[in-house]
Formats: C-alpha cells, structure tokens, sequence
C-alpha cells in the first residue's frame, strides 16, 4: 500500500526545524477520492511553481512519497493540499 | 530524497484545492489553475472551477499589485496635501469563519459590542494597532492610505496559526493544548498587521536574509504595540512574542512564548532562534533567522533607554518606510540603513547612533 509522508511547517510559530513544534501524519493513497489522488499526483508532476506570493506565517505541506526511482518530495502551501491530505497531520510538541 | 518541487511561499487560504473558490484572496499560483483548468484527468466540474478561479485571480492580482503600486505612489507625491487634510481612521471589519477555511466568512455585525468576545477583541485590537501606527509614527493605516483593516476569526477547526494573505489578517482558535485563540496576543495582532505595512513599503521577500528582516519587523512592531499599550519603558517589557497565546500543554512543558527578543536561544522559547548572523544560513526559516534582528532591536532599545517607540522605534520605522521597495534587501543593508538614520533622525543625540551601532555589531552585522 504506498503512503504519502505529510509536514505541516512553517506558521507564525514556526513548526519544524529548530521549534519544539511538529505537525506530522500519514495516509494511504488508496484512501484518498479519485479526485485527490489525481490532484496529488499533478502536485507531484509539477515543476518550479513559485510565484511571488504576500501570504505571510502560512503554513507549507512538505509531502514524500515512494516511487521506482526513489522518494520524491514536494512543498506546497496549503491552499493547494486537497483537504483529506491537511487533515491527516497531528500537532505535538517534541 | 529527490525533490522534484517548492511551492514555496505559497501558503494557506483554502484548506482543499477544490473548497469554495469565490473568495477575492487566492494565492493558488495562476499556472497551476491553468494547468489544472485543461488536466483531462480531472472531473468537468473541476476544471471548470479552475478556470474561472484561474481568471478572476489574474484580475484581483492586478488589483492588489495596483493598490500597492498606488499607495506606494501616493506617498512619494502627495505627502503634503494629504498632511492639510487628515483623513479619518480606516475601516475596520471583522469576518467569522465559523470553523471553515473560506476567506473572509461572514461580515461580524458590531463587532466592538459583539458578544464573541474573539470578534471584539480582533476589532479592538486591530484598532488600536491603527491608532498606534498613526499617533506614534503619523501612518493612515497599513499602507498609509486608509486602508481597510479586515480581520477574519475562527478559522478552521482548532487551528494553529495567524497569517497575512497580502490583504486581510487570519486568526485560527488553537487546538486548546499547544496554542489558544490566537486574538489574545496583541503582538501577535501587531505582528500581522505589520507584515501589511511591511508589503506597502520596503516590500520585503520572504525567504533567505529578507524573509528573517520580513519577520523581525512584524516582531519588533508586534512587541513595540504590545509596550505601548501597556505604557511600558524596555526595562519593564517582557519581550516576548505570543505569551499570551500559549496553551496549557505547552505551558506545563515549560514553553512561555514563541520567541524571546531578549534572549532568542532560551529554553522557555517554543522556537528558539540564533543570535548571531554567523549562525545564519541561506534556506532558514524566516520565524528563525528573525531572531538576529530582533536581537539587535532589543539590545538598541535598551541601550537607549526609555520607551522603545521614541527613538529606536522611529530609526526602525524610518528603515522600513523611508525608502522605497528593497525586496531584496539584506541584513547589513538593513542595519547600514538604521545606523544611518539613528543619526540622522538624532543629530544632538550621538548616544542613539552609538547604540544602534553596538547593537548591530553584537550580533555580527
């Protein structure tokens, strides 16, 4: 069953990196709609996206998945993470 | 790790790409709508809703890049004339989410009566942010024309976190354990509205060594507001960033604040940051690399003395407004900039320069 690896960082607080903050989870893409898989995998077909944006302590979805050739990893805001994929994330502290 | 992708700099609005997309604040990039918009292997309905997204976006990104270039414009011009003729307050609105993720929600009747308290404090608040930008420093507003000040609660379901989307502010609830209604912290509120005022003058980016300045501002003003209310002198402030939003797990573990201005590596600090730019490098989190900054705008503050809005505030506010867009602007530049002014704004007080100097030299800058 593949799964997909999600981060949620970044925020006024700053989750992840040297913060005692973690926003972390997992799901099986088979769990996902027809609908969210297709929206994901065009993500993950995405190349060099990145326009100037004045969003400001938003947060990032930081999203792994396996393939053939290796982990792939994308970061995205969350405006585009299909929600089913937002929801999946738990914050802690560390 | 192949990464394939950033997005970067891209975050939040809609929680879900296909959530009501009829709110004037998208941040989706436009060539991921397009994309999307002509994608066979998504449902008619979906591309139809991302091309009509992708559409109007392009149209309200013209608006909004418009209103900053004019605001921009109008400072440069109309200084004078606008000096004859004060203009009133600007606008304040207070939209509630209702736990969803659509921008702005519905409009909060009253809001500084309204039995929600969340509401009246995000009026009151954002207010006062108004009156204290205006009194302390003669701006109208975050882009010193009037305005509006929108302020959107309740946002999502216990959500952690308040942004800026480039044209309102965003509180969530806190999930009640890490983080609580994040409308209690004051300077969290100053914080948000000054990433407002930050985008209508120096224009800062928000990555890398403009990204770390982008956040310190919105810290120093944040903290700056929060002072001022409390009539405070910089021996008597806390410093603090988000005290007052820190739920009850995140207290019994130890955790006071997000950031400490005062001391930004300490233990109490959710997300402790460096205090020296040697500790600086490329692709740091901005909430992290704003620790520098803040560190010299605290040591600056306390070299001077006093209420940290009399002179260190104004050499900061001058650095931020004076100037024009710098997009790109680096540290050095930044604190090249605020020696300059400290002496320039203070001519009979070398003391002010003097310690704007060893404050930026402290944390190696």
């Amino acid at each position: 069953m593949s799964k997909l690896h999600v981060e949620r960082i970044g925020g006024l607080a700053g989750f992840g990196g040297r913060s005692h903050l973690r926003s972390r989870g997992e799901l099986d893409l088979e769990t996902l709609s027809a609908e969210d898989n297709r929206t994901v995998e065009s993500l993950f077909q995405s190349q060099g996206i990145a326009e100037p944006s004045q969003v400001r302590d938003g947060f990032l979805y930081r999203i792994a998945r396996t393939t053939p050739e290796g982990v792939e990893t994308i970061e995205v805001p969350e405006a585009v993470v299909p929600s089913a994929i937002s929801r999946c994330v738990k914050d802690e502290l560390v | 790790m192949k990464t394939r992708q950033n997005l970067n700099n891209r975050p939040d609005m809609l929680s879900g790409i296909f959530h009501s997309c009829l709110c004037p604040c998208f941040i989706i990039p436009s060539k991921v709508l397009k994309r999307f918009s002509r994608d066979r292997k998504l449902s008619a309905k979906a591309r139809k809703a991302f091309a009509d997204t992708a559409r109007f976006e392009k149209e309200w990104r013209e608006v909004r890049a418009a209103r900053t270039r004019l605001s921009l414009m109008a400072q440069k011009v109309l200084p004078s004339q606008l000096a004859a003729a004060p203009p009133g307050p600007p606008a304040v609105m207070v939209f509630n989410c209702h736990n969803g993720t659509t921008l702005p929600g519905t409009l909060v009747p009253k809001a500084k009566t309204s039995s929600d308290t969340t509401a009246k404090r995000a009026f009151v608040e954002a207010t006062d942010v108004a009156k204290f930008y205006k009194e302390l420093f003669g701006r109208n507003s975050i882009d010193n024309a009037g305005m509006a000040l929108i302020s959107s609660i309740h946002f999502s379901v216990r959500y952690n976190n308040a942004f800026w989307n480039g044209s309102q502010m965003t509180y969530g609830d806190g999930d009640g354990n890490i983080f609580i209604d994040f409308t209690k912290g004051n300077d969290v509120i100053g914080h948000e509205l000054t990433h407002g005022v930050t985008q209508h003058s120096l224009g800062l980016s928000y990555s890398n060594q403009p990204g770390g300045l982008n956040e310190s501002v919105s810290d120093v003003f944040g903290s700056m507001f929060r002072q001022w209310q409390a009539n405070e002198d910089v021996t008597n402030a806390d410093w603090l960033i988000g005290k007052d939003i820190m739920g009850p797990g995140a207290l019994a573990r130890g955790y006071t604040c997000l950031r400490d201005m005062s001391n930004p590596a300490a233990a109490h600090c959710l997300s402790p940051q460096p205090t020296k730019f040697s500790q600086y490098h490329d692709g740091m989190d901005p909430h992290e690399s704003s620790g520098i900054p803040n560190f010299a705008f605290y040591k600056a503050a306390m070299a001077i003395g006093d209420k940290s809005w009399k002179k260190a505030g104004k050499v900061w506010y001058e650095t931020l407004t004076g100037s024009g867009p710098n997009p790109n602007m680096k540290m050095s530049a930044f604190a090249n900039r605020t020696r300059s002014l400290a002496g320039s704004l203070f001519p009979s007080e070398p003391a002010v320069k003097t310690a704007v100097d060893v404050a930026w030299t402290a944390v190696g800058l």
